[in-house]
């Protein structure tokens, strides 16, 4: 069933929420409540390896149980003969196919790709699959592969003696003035290392997918937060062209930077559903999510600041490192907020990257901002402690007022109104300065601030904007909802161009057949593909209004008017005067069943190379600190912790962040995601962690009862306000980032509130229990 | 284990025939038999609450129930919450109300959770909300949302 479907059986719940009065519900900027809500909260909507395919046949996965070495043998005899079993796929017959250009663009090597491994790098990679008639019998079967291995030692983490420095990667340097020398002449000098561990994104829906070939057609329905790049992926592995292959995801349960990709599994039931001639559903179980494909890399970085007596920083020193796979790269950028975040005349960061025996780590919100929050806004807070000022106050005092980096300044940065609004909801006036000085009973608490940022990244993005002779208007982009609110807010920018209520627009997302967009990540979908939206949809009213005025079967073509205004679906002349008619009627009196226009934001002489390069890969993305100014959202999140004496357990119980995503689309959904990156990163500062076995170099929590994340009785109330203003410089209706936003500067915050609780600094996350007693 | 059993099942109000392996849980049972995909699966291992449905009122994961286990007792899913003219149960609604959900996978057995945390009496407080509804992990961070939806829908089915 469709969104509109769902919507027009449900129209009466549909505004759950009225407007605050200055913005209409349904206009851009209102609070329309979510316009897939409805097929959301009656089971109608369906997800990926939800549809009801005849012959569909399902694959189970078999994984590597040793960290390196090769697999020597693969018994498969007793698979192949237990009931229902159609196919074992192991090295030897699975289909080789290309390797496909990356996300970045690189063009690959003339190299096979295998998605089942012979050699091991990693515990968990892909090495045999069985496909069945029932999933239950291809799980049975699946039990029944024997892998035998040559095993070799694994490096299995950061800390394996092994893993050695690692990799210096150049691009990651960023250096001006004389850090060393201004840091070893500074009077207060702090230094300190700061380790994150490995972390998992989860999404509530596990990955898979259904792929399903016609001749050399393959369609593939697979929850996807990038339709195009996937697609082209898929071409690419098997040597058909990008028009032949359609990606379907309407729904996506969840991505976190996980779902951008088509990973190792998606060639597996792609091979086998195109070996098979028949449907191939794979349902990625929840413990193979946590090596199907990556979660964050584990870090480690030393912060040195160097200030003088009031705590103005003389010089910054970063030095960052971070894990990735034997045979993949992942930077996770960890100088990133270092290098922004406070004025300094001096600063040096580099970073390495170490090879240890674990699958490529991937994005996983806020990728780089994250950790480089945690290091740099810990460490301020220490330097705050040793100089003795307020920790607000500190930060205040090294304000940065352009980007100290490349000296531009900011688009905007409500960085100053966030520290100021946050602080006064919270009542931060009230702390008192001295570690556990503050408590309730055997509760000592305490109050920690962070600040966090998340770079406007800016791509392009195509919609059709269509208005039918039924009066509703219809939008469509290959672009994808996973809960941001994607579909409500082009439905409200469409409505409000057009001029036609939010309930007549029909927003279909979701299908590579579609016109085209970028990559779903690094926050950037809402203002990309709002301003594509506006731009079709102010195409799309043009038309509308010159076959008004000049069609001569048009009952406004004797009125001779300049214009005509869109109003509630009704068409009428500005000056008041002539005839006032519905868009059915002016479509019917003019014989149109439909407008359509499309509209995108690529610069206008791009060729269709250009296009295909656009959205397939992420290569010609704007930097966001391309021409006059550099592009930031901002945010300070202020935080209450308790913490049991005599138990060292952590709670955090009040939270109020103020936050600069510039123009707000729909502010009732946009609080919604910082609330959630909010809770995600008090997860993240209390609760996840990665465990690896370090004799197998397995990850021995993969599942969603050993690997924490927050869970409803771990929430407070969450307090956000907005500070933002609209920023013209980072997209065509003034919005900035929200969804990685909320996260960066959380954990930083708790640490800081545990400090001030407890006097302990914890530097490793998660803050559990025994760092504390 | 693979020979294939009658058994039937009464969803939201329907006596469906299937016949099954007894192995086949009712989470299968209801996403791959039936095509009742409301009720989703985010693990099954009993550890996330989104397979979450009601069994004789009571509410059960599917994903560690079989289903030949559900023979003979009422079952009722996401799909059978609202009325048959589509008015929503004044859960649904105060989800929607309240935003209390983003990407929808966990939503299902939300609702389904906290009809029954509702009816348990389990509702009184924002704190009890939280820790009767903490058996369903929600990912995206809606749970202050979840805990407002829960609070204004128990004055609602109270009144």
């Amino acid at each position: 069933m469709t969104v509109h479907e769902i919507r027009t059986r449900h129209c009466d719940s549909k505004r759950g929420d009225a407007s605050d009065g200055a913005v209409l519900a349904e206009a851009v900027g209102g609070r329309l409540s979510r316009v897939d809500g409805p097929a959301k909260i009656t089971g109608a909507a369906k997800y990926a390896v939800e549809q009801q395919l005849d012959g569909l046949s399902h694959a189970v996965l078999v994984e590597s149980t040793i960290a390196a070495g090769r697999v020597r043998s693969i018994d498969t005899a007793a698979a192949e003969s237990a009931p229902g079993v159609l196919l074992v796929l192991t090295p030897d017959n699975v289909l080789r196919l290309n390797t496909a250009t990356d996300w970045l663009g690189t063009p690959p090597p003339d190299a096979p790709y295998y998605p089942l491994a012979r050699d091991i790098t990693f515990s968990g990679q892909h090495v045999a699959a069985v496909v069945a008639e029932s999933f239950e019998q291809a799980v049975a079967a699946a039990a029944l592969v024997k892998v035998s291995y040559d095993e070799m030692a694994a490096i299995v983490d950061l800390s394996d003696p092994k893993a050695g420095d690692g990799i210096p990667i150049d691009a990651m340097t960023k250096e001006w003035g004389d850090a060393q020398a201004a840091f070893a002449s500074a009077p207060v000098r702090i230094c300190a290392a700061y380790n994150t561990p490995r972390e998992y994104q989860t999404p509530l829906e596990p990955h898979g997918l259904i792929a399903h070939w016609e001749g050399d057609q393959l369609t593939v329905w697979e929850p996807s937060q990038w339709l195009d790049g996937m697609a082209r992926t898929y071409a690419e592995w098997f040597g058909v062209p990008f028009e032949n292959v359609r990606l379907i995801s309407p729904y996506i349960g969840g991505g976190f930077g996980s779902k951008a990709f088509a990973y190792g599994y998606s060639a597996v039931a792609a091979i086998a559903a195109k070996m098979l001639g028949r449907p191939v559903k794979l349902a990625v179980t929840r413990p193979q999510t946590f090596t199907a494909y990556g979660g964050r890399a584990a870090t480690r970085q030393t912060v040195a600041l160097g200030a003088d007596a009031e705590g103005r920083i003389q010089s910054i020193v970063h030095r960052g490192v971070n894990e990735t796979s034997v045979d993949g790269m992942w930077v996770e950028p960890l100088g990133s907020v270092t290098s922004i975040m406070y004025a300094t005349p001096n600063f040096s960061s580099r970073q390495n990257v170490v090879r240890v025996n674990t699958v490529v780590p991937g994005a996983l919100r806020a990728p780089g901002e994250n950790p480089s929050a945690f290091g740099i806004e810990s460490a301020i807070d220490e330097l705050a402690d040793e100089v003795g000022i307020d920790p607000l106050e500190i930060r205040l005092r090294n304000y940065a007022e352009q980007d100290p980096e490349v000296k531009k300044p900011w688009s905007t940065r409500q960085l100053r109104e966030a520290y100021a609004a946050g602080a006064e909801a919270f009542g931060w006036s009230k702390r008192t300065p001295e570690p556990r000085s503050m408590r309730d009973g055997n509760q000592l608490i305490g109050w920690g601030v962070a600040a966090g940022t998340y770079p406007v990244r800016r791509a392009y993005g195509e919609a059709v904007v269509r208005i039918l002779a039924d009066g509703s208007v219809e939008v469509e982009s290959s672009s994808i909802d996973m809960g941001q609110g994607t579909y409500t807010i082009l439905a409200q920018t469409a409505a409000e161009v057009v001029g036609v209520p939010a309930e007549n627009v029909v927003v279909k997302l979701g299908d590579s057949r579609y016109p085209r967009a970028g990559v779903t990540g690094g926050s950037r979908l809402a203002g990309v593909m709002t301003g594509a939206v506006y731009k079709a949809a102010t195409a799309a009213l043009d038309q509308l209004v010159g076959l008004a005025i000049s069609d001569p079967n048009s009952p406004f073509h004797a009125l001779q008017a300049n214009t005509l205004v869109v109003t509630k679906g009704r068409i009428a002349s500005p000056r008041g005067d002539g005839p006032e008619v519905s868009i059915t009627e002016l479509l019917g009196s003019v014989g149109r069943d439909h407008i359509e226009a499309m509209g995108d934001t690529m610069p206008a002489n791009s060729t269709v190379e250009d296009r295909y390069k656009n959205y397939t890969t992420i290569a010609t993305a704007l930097s966001h600190t391309e021409g006059d100014y550099s592009r930031h959202s901002w945010c300070a999140h202020f935080i209450e912790v308790r913490v049991d004496e005599d138990f060292g357990t952590v709670r955090v119980s009040r939270v109020v962040s103020a936050l600069d995503s510039g123009r707000l689309y729909n502010p009732k959904l946009a609080e919604s995601q910082w609330r959630g990156g909010i809770i995600m990163g008090i997860g993240q500062a209390l609760l996840e962690e990665g465990i690896v076995d370090r004799r197998h170099g397995r990850i021995v929590n993969n599942n969603l009862a050993d690997y924490l994340i927050a869970t409803n009785a771990d929430i407070p109330d969450i307090e956000v306000i907005s500070v933002g203003i609209p920023d013209p410089h980072s997209s065509v209706l003034g919005g900035k980032g929200v969804g990685e936003l909320g996260i960066v500067g959380v954990a930083p915050a708790i640490a800081n509130a545990v400090f001030h609780a407890t006097g302990k600094r914890v530097r490793d996350l998660p803050i559990t229990l025994e760092k504390l007693i | 284990m693979t020979s294939k059993t009658p058994i039937h099942l009464d969803i939201n109000g329907h006596r469906h025939e299937l016949e099954v392996e007894p192995r086949v849980t009712l989470l299968d049972a209801l996403r791959d038999h039936l095509g009742l995909t409301g009720t989703k699966k985010g693990c099954d291992h009993g550890q996330c609450g989104a397979c979450t449905v009601h069994v004789d009122g009571q509410r059960v994961l599917a994903c560690l129930t079989l289903a030949a286990q559900a023979e003979g007792r009422a079952v009722t899913t996401i799909e059978g919450l609202a009325e048959g003219d589509g008015t929503l149960h004044a859960v649904q609604a105060a989800f929607l109300e309240q935003d209390a959900f983003q990407c929808g996978y966990c939503t299902p057995g939300q609702i389904m959770s906290a009809v029954a945390c509702i009816r348990e009496g389990h509702a009184g407080s924002d704190d009890e909300i939280r820790e009767y509804m903490a058996g369903n992990l929600c990912r995206c961070g809606a749970y202050p949302h979840i805990v407002a939806a829960v609070r204004q829908a128990a004055l609602e089915v109270a009144s």
